[in-house]
């Protein structure tokens, strides 16, 4: 029986599509985080298999990896047993070609020279114009023939730059074509389009890596599924034996501790957000937020979660719709306004959109308490100081003194710098966009009691958040976003991963 | 605790033995560039009291000095701007202008040398901020829009003067460029009493860090509820206004409303502001070093003159020192960055393993 079995394992099933790219065991990390943990993963040839796995699972981590932009600390990925060099150019030379989100095609050059880039055919630096259409039409031909190869790139629609891009991997006779969630920017028919488009490859004998948070797509593409949940590898399975609860459980499946959950008195209503839109991103929004109240907001990633803070913040314009704080209505597009207003905003990318690295601790902690520490328009170091140090101490920040950059400071003590900056401020209302985003576990409970210790005090929070159990552990109630819109009000009772996953993902 | 706290602003006071308030939040990184700096003048020097006689005496630096006030105040404004990841081109438009309307106000329309002051400092004023909207409100880069406006300003001044020089100037530029302050020329004390306002606006105001912030990031300080777009505006207005300064002290030094002067002046300022240590990526650099880039420069140029240089080759000289100089900050700022990750890399570590 062992000997079978041994036996059964060493030689494949005759049956049994060609493994063209192998990942064994690898595991990369990052500071702070361990992105991905002895993951085993293939790609067989005239296969589709769907990546999937929440926000952070892995996923962009394993992409990188196969496309040569990153080194696996452990591990190796060979294609057609040649081991893969990080390095992009070399994974494309061995034959993996990556389909991004968004197309990185070069705008004022032709369709032919986009499919040709880097590669023009001729001699002594003379492109020959000839071999070059000649090539990009042969390709062009296989994925987009309604397209004129002639046609400056920039002036084609998303949908088709894609196809381009798709046609440039053909021209390059990749072996493995990574797409990473190409259908987020199709219309409905686009899809369709990329779908047959897929499906030829596929017959052809290319092995194609499908990325995508819909399920209706993946059960429509995919013939394999492999799941990653927080770095690790859940399983593969074959289509024919998932369903699409099954997916999501595989998705989801941790259990989700039942953290204590002291009931807090819930005030009146602070902030009420009514019927608000913006063209595309946002579509006739209405919520409100009570004192005392953590309102979960969860969906997947470009559901419109960030738009929506953007908005209400007053970074962005919106086109309909108000936003009040305790029923006064606050003016569009203006951030001073809505800070005056008492609303804060933690926002998700910090060092992008919270943090001036060049500048010390203390004077970003300060960077909107202005009328706090000035007078006559002069700062007070003194004050400064005292707010800093404040601040410091309450949210125990790690740092050699207030003086030193923030960007020398950890990805947690970062953070606790900008949530100090709003708490000496107390706002009435405070967005949190993925506060623990990229922070190390220690600093992750620490800011997820500190946001229950906020609700305590009365103040109404909003947390945005991609971890669910995040989201399941401190709200009182959850909103789950999805194309812009509230697809779901759940209360704490009725939230859990699958209810909230199964709506971020279908609807 | 006390250890923690003190140990950058106490490098920076000691070495600058200044008050600590004004100086102190000058960070050890900005001094070991003005340290860098103040090195390279000195060295140089002294290569040149051995090289020409003429170099040390009192006569020769203090030309060397004057020469570079005009550049110096400019480049006050200029830093402001560039602060906030600008950059103004029209400062030598702008300066020619308020130099031909200082003086040809009082020429061809009679008016009170006061009024032609005043005039031509509003002058300055209104072209920065016709600089500022056009880069906050139409979204015009400051390079496109501060070029449109270096060549308006320009013609402006071509055809107010005629495209000559207007003299004789008033009386009170004469007394300026005459007068002395405990025996130090007025235009050098006028210089540093404006650059002292300059650091003191940057460093203790609100204002101040939020031009700091404004050109470090943005975005952070649009979030953090700087009026973003104001602070740009009024940068480039003070860049106006210095410039329309450095025409007035050019009026006195020339004894002209001066259309034709400072050709390529903009460059020469721009190239002292980044030697003196002010990032153009903005949010980095400070008055006080900004002014050994203008002293250095200022040297160089008169060393070129003192050794014989022939006159085609000072400018090549001069863009070496420039490349030099950028390159250096380049170098210093990726070790500077290379030493962070090790620093965040090393707290890291000392954190206990997490399961």
């Amino acid at each position: 029986m062992s000997a079978l079995e041994t036996s059964f394992d060493a030689a494949q099933p005759i049956d049994a599509p060609r493994q063209i790219l192998v990942a064994r065991g690898v595991t990369k990390g990052f500071p702070g985080v361990l992105a991905l943990d002895n993951v085993d993963f293939d790609v067989r040839a005239g296969e589709v298999t769907a990546l999937l796995g929440e926000n952070g699972a892995g996923k962009s981590t394993l992409i990188k990896l196969m496309a040569g932009f990153y080194t696996p600390d452990r591990g190796e990925i060979t294609v057609d047993g040649v081991a893969l060099q990080a390095d992009p150019a070399s994974a494309h030379r061995i034959g993996v070609a990556t389909i991004h989100q968004d197309a990185h095609l070069v705008p004022a050059m032709s369709v032919a020279e986009n499919i040709m880039l880097g590669r023009w055919p001729g001699r002594y630096g003379w492109v020959s114009r000839k071999a070059q259409k000649q090539r990009a039409r042969a390709a062009v031909a296989r994925v987009a023939p309604h397209l004129n190869i002639s046609t400056p790139a920039g002036r084609l629609s998303p949908a088709d730059q894609q196809l381009i891009e798709i046609a440039r991997a053909i021209s390059e006779d990749s072996k493995i074509l990574i797409m990473d969630e190409p259908t987020t920017s199709l219309s409905p028919p686009e899809i369709d389009r990329l779908f047959r488009v897929v499906n030829d490859l596929k017959a052809n004998g290319l092995g194609i890596v499908f990325v995508s948070h819909w399920l209706e797509e993946v059960f429509a593409i995919a013939d394999r599924v492999t799941v990653l949940r927080d770095g690790r590898l859940v399983g593969t399975e074959a289509i024919a034996n998932l369903d699409h609860d099954k997916v999501i459980r595989m998705m989801v499946g941790r259990e989700v501790r039942e953290a204590e959950h002291k009931p807090r008195p819930i005030g009146d209503v602070v902030m009420r957000v009514s019927n608000l839109s913006r063209d595309g991103l946002l579509d006739d929004i209405s919520f409100d937020v009570r004192a005392g109240e953590i309102v979960g907001m969860s969906g997947l990633v470009g559901a419109g979660r960030s738009e929506l803070a953007a908005c209400i913040f007053g970074i962005d314009p919106y086109d309909s719709g108000t936003v009040e704080i305790a029923g006064q209505p606050i003016r569009a597009n203006d951030p001073k306004a809505a800070i005056d207003a008492g609303i804060g905003l933690v926002p998700e990318d910090r060092r992008r959109q919270a943090l001036v690295g060049l500048m010390s601790v203390r004077s970003n902690m300060t960077l909107s308490l202005f009328d706090q520490i000035t007078r006559y328009g002069f700062l007070s170091s003194q004050r400064e100081e005292e707010i800093a140090a404040r601040e410091m101490k309450s949210l125990a920040v790690k740092a050699a003194s207030s003086k030193v950059r923030v960007s020398t400071l950890s990805g947690g003590n970062q953070q606790k710098v900008v949530l100090g900056r709003w708490l000496a401020r107390r706002p009435k209302v405070l967005i949190l966009d993925e506060p623990t985003k990229g922070i190390d576990v220690g600093a992750k409970s620490e800011i997820s009691d500190l946001i229950v210790r906020l609700a305590e005090s009365g103040m109404a929070i909003l947390l945005i958040s991609s971890e669910l159990p995040e989201i399941l552990s401190l709200s009182d109630r959850v909103l789950v976003m999805r194309s812009g819109r509230i697809c779901a009000k759940l209360t704490r009772a009725e939230a859990t991963s699958e209810t909230i996953m199964s709506y971020a993902t279908t609807g | 605790m006390t250890l923690e706290n003190t140990q950058m602003s106490d490098i920076a006071t000691a070495g600058h033995g200044k008050p600590p308030g004004l100086f102190g939040r000058i960070s050890f990184i900005d001094l070991m560039q003005s340290v860098g700096l103040l090195a390279v003048i000195l060295l140089g020097g002294a290569i040149m009291s051995v090289l020409s006689p003429v170099f040390a005496t009192m006569r020769n630096i203090e030309n060397v000095l004057q020469s570079a006030t005009i550049i110096a105040v400019v480049a006050i404004g200029q830093t402001f701007v560039i602060l906030v990841a600008g950059i103004d081109l029209s400062i030598a438009s702008v300066l020619v202008l308020s130099s031909v309307l200082s003086v040809g106000l009082v020429q061809f329309q009679g008016l009170s040398p006061e009024i032609g002051v005043m005039v031509a400092l509003l002058a300055g004023l209104g072209i920065g901020l016709v600089n500022g909207l056009a880069v906050t409100k139409l979204r015009i880069p400051a390079l496109i829009a501060t070029l449109a406006t270096m060549t308006i300003g320009r013609g402006l001044a071509y055809i107010y003067s005629g495209g000559t020089n207007i003299a004789p100037v008033p009386r009170f530029f004469v007394d300026l460029q005459a007068a002395r302050i405990l025996g130090i020329p007025a235009v050098i004390v006028l210089t540093l009493v404006l650059a002292l306002i300059a650091q003191i606006v940057l460093s203790r105001t609100s204002f101040g860090r939020s031009i700091y912030a404004t050109g470090g990031n943005p975005l952070a300080a649009r979030l953090a509820g700087i009026k973003t777009e104001r602070v740009i505006i009024i940068a480039f207005m003070i860049s106006g206004l210095m410039s329309a300064i450095g025409g007035l002290l050019i009026t006195a030094r020339f004894e002209a409303g001066a259309a034709t002067a400072a050709q390529g002046l903009e460059l020469a300022v721009i190239a002292a502001v980044v030697i003196g240590g002010v990032s153009l990526f903005g949010g980095e650099g400070n008055i006080g070093s900004m002014l050994l880039g203008v002293l250095l420069l200022g040297l160089v140029q008169n060393a070129v003159n003192l050794l014989n240089v022939p006159p085609n080759w000072d400018s090549v000289v001069s863009g070496l020192v420039i490349a030099a100089a950028a390159a250096l900050d380049v170098y210093r700022r990726s070790y500077l960055e290379a030493g962070m990750r090790k620093k965040v890399i090393a707290t890291k570590s000392k954190q206990p393993p997490k399961a």
